[in-house]
């Protein structure tokens, strides 16, 4: 009996003290070495790697067969390039942030309704452990597991740099943002794995939520668009007779004159926010390229370029890029200094920790409402 | 029939501090009312048999018991002490066992109990001591570093036995902790029960294998359709009669000595052929035995039909009706 007496004591003295952090690391540590005990992640690590391996390979074989092919007509004009490892880049990231995009969900979904349909959940919830310390367990446990397969494809974007056309900067940012974005999948993951009842459901819908942040924001955007109808104030533009081989500075090609008139336009920096949450939006943006405004004719601008100029043409709206917009001349390439990741990553976030705060909610013992249809235990 | 008292009575005046205490807890999921003003008493250093049929509401108020559950009515007190407001305290004096099992299947036996003791916050210098010894408790220190997974259901019961135990709490909750199990596993979870009674613990079991509960518990609360139908002990249950099962080599004549000594008896559908018959007490069944012999009766068996606890159960459910 004292023995039992004695060791109360020693429980009860260890609860007041102990912090939030420890709590937490022993649920990632109880979670990583479930995870990592599991065929299933390796195999994927390795078919992952191997994939990316290969659409890296095939990116620089391709670029070496196109370059063949204009080797033999030199009369072609070939844009100024630095080498493949732009290009290899580009696609690899793509590539990356897409299937980190299909594998996130996977690893967070079932992270708590997985354990509360095998009965670990309950077991964890009546210890001194805290809801919230649970919940960001779960959620690092994820993210960490989520970002092994950003580690194995970083060979891969350092080839990139090795290829010459890319700073380590460059890679270094790359992997950042896709680190976050896949934060954010594995929040809103571990978020409706909490609330759902069933594995399969929260999968499922952690998915289609993947997808309206890829797609759904681009229809979204392009069908809000059309919502959007604006009228600006702009002048008549005159644009230069047409001087095929001349060069000299390209902008601006058109003077303003004439009294402002009331025109239409779309007033797309209503909807630009939608297309600001896009992940791919989210990582190009954020990826710095060098401003091309002094630069004059046709320039061979890659993808991710194009993306975050376009977002950013997008954000400005007809103030910035209708001709003529308030009588004053629009440059052609949009030297947007004002970052749009920012806001898309903002709004991801707040969607993240809306998701996760419901989550918590359902988390906290003694229970007094329960999703219909599932028992606590 | 006057031995047993009703529960209501029982519960009223102040209860102890010890051990866990409802009182008069609802709960309802939708429409459903799993719990109505259900009154639920364990003392310490007791076994307490919380009995009744599936659906009874017997899960719900251990749910509730174990803190994972809000009753929308009535309180809950674990060693005097709210779980809403004393969360961490109330929590460090509970142990609850599930019904569902729920192991961490890739982990060893010892991994399991070392993360429950962190997830306690026990002192992490006396982790390791403190699982191996609980490791020999429940006899799994053979398997100590085997995945849960390759255990039979016995060993993850006994592992379920030992999580629950692992910060040493003074009120044990046993949610069907002998389903499942073999007999040698049955009569071993037996003696561990009375064991840790004896060290002055609460301990709850939740069963509908009554005939076990009869050795374990010292009192039972029988419970149905989520409110508490009687709170007796097993003293109390033996003493309000038994139901003793004959069988004799001729039915006939057991038949006609029971009726000419005015015994109301009926005949069972057992594999062999049986009369059942109910007696009071311990005497009644001793004269009754002699009767039947000296009057030349060929007796073959004479036993409880049933354990004391199942009677009460029975019966309960006969009223039911």
């Amino acid at each position: 009996m004292s023995h039992t007496t004695e060791n109360r004591q020693h429980t009860v003295g260890g609860t007041g003290a102990g912090g939030y952090v420890p709590g937490v690391r022993d649920v990632v540590v109880l979670e990583l070495k479930q995870r990592l005990r599991s065929r299933g992640w390796y195999i994927m690590l390795a078919i992952w790697f191997v994939l990316t391996g290969l659409v890296t390979w095939l990116t620089w074989a391709s670029w070496n067969a196109s370059q063949t092919a204009q080797g033999e007509f030199p009369a072609y004009v070939q844009p100024s390039q630095s080498g493949p490892g732009s290009m290899i880049f580009e696609v690899v990231l793509a590539f990356v942030l897409l299937f980190a995009l299909l594998v996130a969900p996977a690893l967070s979904a079932n992270a708590v309704n997985g354990d509360r349909a095998g009965g670990t959940l309950a077991i964890v919830q009546v210890t001194l452990l805290q809801p919230g310390q649970i919940l960001w367990g779960k959620f690092f446990a994820a993210w960490a597991a989520a970002l092994a397969f950003l580690v194995a494809s970083t060979p891969f974007l350092v080839i990139g740099v090795a290829l010459g056309g890319m700073t380590p900067g460059h890679v270094l940012v790359a992997l950042l943002m896709l680190a976050l974005e896949v934060g954010v999948v594995c929040a809103i993951g571990v978020g409706i794995s909490a609330l759902a009842g069933r594995p399969l459901f929260s999968i499922v819908v952690t998915y289609l939520a993947v997808a309206g942040l890829a797609v759904g924001t681009l229809i979204a955007f392009g069908l809000g668009t059309g919502l959007t109808q604006g009228t600006i104030m702009a002048n008549q533009a005159q644009y230069r007779a047409y001087e095929p081989l001349v060069n000299g500075p390209a902008e601006p090609e058109y003077t303003c004159s004439g009294p402002l008139q009331e025109q239409s336009a779309m007033r797309t920096e209503r909807v630009a926010w939608l297309l600001a949450m896009n992940p791919y939006v989210v990582v190009a943006d954020a990826i710095p390229y060098p401003d091309r405004t002094g630069q004059q004719g046709f320039t061979s601008v890659g993808a991710i370029e194009n993306i975050s100029q376009g977002a950013r043409y997008a954000m400005a709206g007809p103030e910035g890029t209708y001709p003529c917009a308030n009588g004053e001349v629009k440059p052609r390439y949009l030297a947007q200094s004002t970052p749009l990741w920012p806001l898309g990553l903002g709004l991801q976030l707040m969607l993240a920790a809306l998701l996760m705060w419901l989550g918590w909610r359902s988390l906290r013992t003694p229970a007094h409402r329960l999703a219909r249809g599932t028992r606590i235990a | 029939m006057a031995m047993i008292s009703e529960l209501p009575e029982a519960a009223d005046g102040p209860e102890p501090d010890d051990g866990i205490t409802a009182r008069a807890v609802s709960r309802s999921f939708g429409a459903v009312h799993a719990v109505e003003h259900m009154d639920f008493h364990a003392p310490a250093g007791k076994v307490t048999a919380l009995i009744g049929p599936n659906g009874a509401g017997k899960t719900t108020l251990l749910l509730m018991l174990a803190s994972l559950l809000a009753p929308d009515e009535g309180s809950i007190s674990v060693g005097g002490l709210d779980p809403r407001r004393h969360r961490a305290e109330v929590r460090s004096r509970l142990g609850w066992m599930p019904d569902t099992l729920g192991v961490w299947e890739s982990l060893t036996a010892r991994e399991i109990l070392t993360q429950m003791a962190r997830f306690y916050r026990l002192p992490a210098q006396g982790i390791a001591q403190r699982v191996s010894e609980m490791l020999e408790r429940v006899r799994l220190d053979d398997l100590a570093d085997q995945p849960a997974r390759v255990l039979s259901r016995g060993q993850q019961q006994r592992l379920s036995l030992a999580r629950a135990l692992i910060h040493d709490p003074s009120v044990l909750l046993l949610d069907e902790p002998a389903s499942g199990l073999d007999p040698g596993s049955r009569v071993e979870l037996r003696i561990m029960l009375r064991q840790l009674a004896a060290e002055g613990k609460a301990v709850v079991v939740s069963s509908h294998v009554l005939s076990e509960l009869d050795e374990i518990a010292d009192a039972a609360v029988f419970v149905n359709k989520g409110r508490t139908v009687r709170h007796q002990t097993t003293e109390e249950a033996a003493a309000a009669g038994r139901r003793y099962a004959v069988t004799a080599s001729d039915a006939a004549s057991l038949a006609a000595k029971l009726t000419e000594l005015g015994v109301a008896f009926r005949h069972e559908d057992g594999r062999r052929p049986s009369v059942s018959l109910m007696l009071a007490s311990d005497g009644d069944a001793e004269r009754l035995l002699r009767d039947l012999v000296l009057a030349g009766v060929g007796v073959n068996s004479f036993a409880p039909a049933s354990g004391a606890l199942e009677e009460t159960y029975m019966r309960l459910e006969g009223e039911r009706q």
